[in-house]
């Protein structure tokens, strides 16, 4: 017996869905996070604490930056959780945030949860984009500019 | 062929512990985990009762067909667990040849020393059913070897040859012993207490957040994580029974995959520095999954 789309599934099944696309630069350096290696240095590094970050000064950031980096899949790919303005095959596991900016969400307050959710949920799935430097400063700026400018 | 699977029972209802998440024990460095689910391991793949409750679904054959009309479907598929591809007979993938040329090289190699054959045997007359008892530990060796390791260890000590983990010529050995075991229910022995001590670093690391990404394992693989939720174009699916199609043949890339290669895959995308097969906490992760997988049939040859 058989399934008989079991092939055609075969076929669609896709690739990693966070790693690194194909043509981006040579395979990052982990190594300065915690691993899951017995023997290695990585093994024994420690999680990075929460980290409250408060923004500095004006937002001044670029909605149309922010659209592109939500949704790259080797930036901030936040995208694999919520669905959002623009992009394809959004992930389900977060909040949709395709009208943030009706929710009148400060923008202090949205910079500090994009730069470590964990200072708003001490279990959150999300990563801390600012505190593990996946996103910096900038990016996170331009990022919370295109949540605002969602309605 | 098909698959033979004995009658699973259902047990009790497991529920998830809302452990703390900041778990710093004395010299130690500050490590998050994510809230450990309880899992029994004497319950092997029933513990998936309780867990992520698709094991009706996926337990034999006559159910995956009933649920066939999932396939395909992005909200339901993930509930199959990919068992509807063990059931693919009909095509004559890759993997069956993997068999075949596994078999010839063992006949090869058998022929250029015949202790090869007792060492990968572990001393026994046929290689038929063996595989469903690995993982195990080895007293001789004093360490836990998994088929892949075996194959790796036996070339190495009686031929002198190369045959590592994670490369080709290894997984097809691979997937030719297990086949020998295909339809026998898999059975890691957790009376062994180096077999559970190993289980119980396995489950340590499977809850623990890694890398870039601040992840663990079980922030997709478990039931409240990502696990039945879309992750862009995947669905992460439960961690039980995983265990029993490894080595498989991956049909987007054409290669065989060894069960400790696709966590170096998931490693990938969690951003986690890389450890190779064959490494003491892949070890640890291959016992603690292959745990999860006991009392269901070894579905060697497979296709993801
Ligand atoms: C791995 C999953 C995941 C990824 C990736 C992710 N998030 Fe989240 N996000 C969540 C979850 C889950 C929540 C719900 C709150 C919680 O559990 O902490 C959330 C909540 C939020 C909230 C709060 C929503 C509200 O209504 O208060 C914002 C804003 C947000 N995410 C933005 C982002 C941005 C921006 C990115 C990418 C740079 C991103 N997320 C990436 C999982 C994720
Ligand atoms: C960011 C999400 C994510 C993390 C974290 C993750 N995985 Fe996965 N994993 C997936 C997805 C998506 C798949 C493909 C769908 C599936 O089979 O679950 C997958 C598949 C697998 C499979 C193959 C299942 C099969 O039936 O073929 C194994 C085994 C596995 N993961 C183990 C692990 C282990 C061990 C870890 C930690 C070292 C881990 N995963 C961490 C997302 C993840």
């Amino acid at each position: 017996m058989t399934v008989k789309t079991a092939s055609a599934v075969v076929a669609i099944i896709l690739g990693p869905v966070l790693a690194m696309p194909a043509g981006a630069q040579a395979p990052a350096d982990y190594s300065v996070y915690p691993c899951l290696s017995y023997t290695l240095a990585c093994g024994k590094i420690a999680t990075r604490k929460p980290q409250t970050k408060t923004l500095a000064g004006v937002l001044n950031g670029n909605a149309e930056k922010g659209k592109q980096l939500a949704q790259a899949r080797d930036r901030g790919n936040c995208l694999a959780c919520h669905v959002m303005k623009g992009g394809s095959q959004p992930g389900t596991r977060g909040p949709d945030l395709s009208h943030y900016g009706n929710a009148g969400r400060t923008d202090s307050e949205t910079y500090t949860a994009v730069h470590d959710m964990r200072t708003r949920n001490p279990e959150t799935l999300m990563p801390p984009f600012g505190a593990n430097e996946i996103l910096s400063d900038p990016d996170i700026r331009d990022i919370v500019a295109f949540l605002q400018a969602s309605k | 062929m098909r698959l033979k699977f004995g009658t699973l029972a259902i047990a009790a209802v497991a529920s998830l512990a809302s452990a703390a998440t900041v778990i710093a024990a004395g010299d130690e460095a500050y490590r998050e985990h994510y809230p450990q689910a309880r899992i029994d391991p004497a319950r092997g793949v029933n513990g998936d009762i309780g867990f992520s409750d698709t094991l009706p679904y996926w337990r034999n054959e006559e159910e995956v067909e009933r649920n066939a009309k999932w396939v395909g479907d992005p909200n339901e598929q993930w509930k199959l667990n990919w068992k509807f591809m063990d059931l693919d007979r009909i095509d004559l993938h890759p993997g069956h040849l993997a068999v075949d040329e596994g078999e010839a090289m063992v006949a090869k190699l058998t022929k250029r020393n015949p202790a090869f054959f007792s060492c990968l045997a572990d001393g026994a007359a046929k290689l038929d059913g063996l595989a469903a008892g690995y993982p195990k530990h080895d007293a001789t060796l004093g360490r836990i070897v998994t088929v892949e390791s075996r194959i790796e260890h036996c070339a190495k000590t009686v031929l002198n040859e190369d045959i590592r983990q994670g490369t080709p010529p290894n997984n097809k050995i691979a997937v030719y012993f297990k086949s020998l075991s295909a339809g026998t229910p898999i059975r890691v022995d957790i009376g062994d207490g180096k077999v559970l001590e190993a289980y119980r670093r396995g489950e340590k690391l499977f809850y623990v957040k890694t890398g870039q990404l601040n992840f663990a394992c079980a922030s997709c693989h478990v039931p409240g994580s990502i696990m039945g939720h879309k992750l862009r174009g995947e669905t992460p699916t439960t961690p039980f029974a995983d265990a029993a199609h490894y080595p498989t043949y991956r049909t987007p890339v054409g290669a065989l995959e060894s069960i400790q290669e696709r966590f170096a895959r998931c490693l990938g995308q969690m951003r986690t520095a890389q450890i190779k097969p064959g490494d003491p906490a892949f070890m640890d992760l291959e016992v603690f999954m292959t745990v999860l997988s006991n009392g269901y049939p070894v579905s060697v040859p497979s296709a993801r």
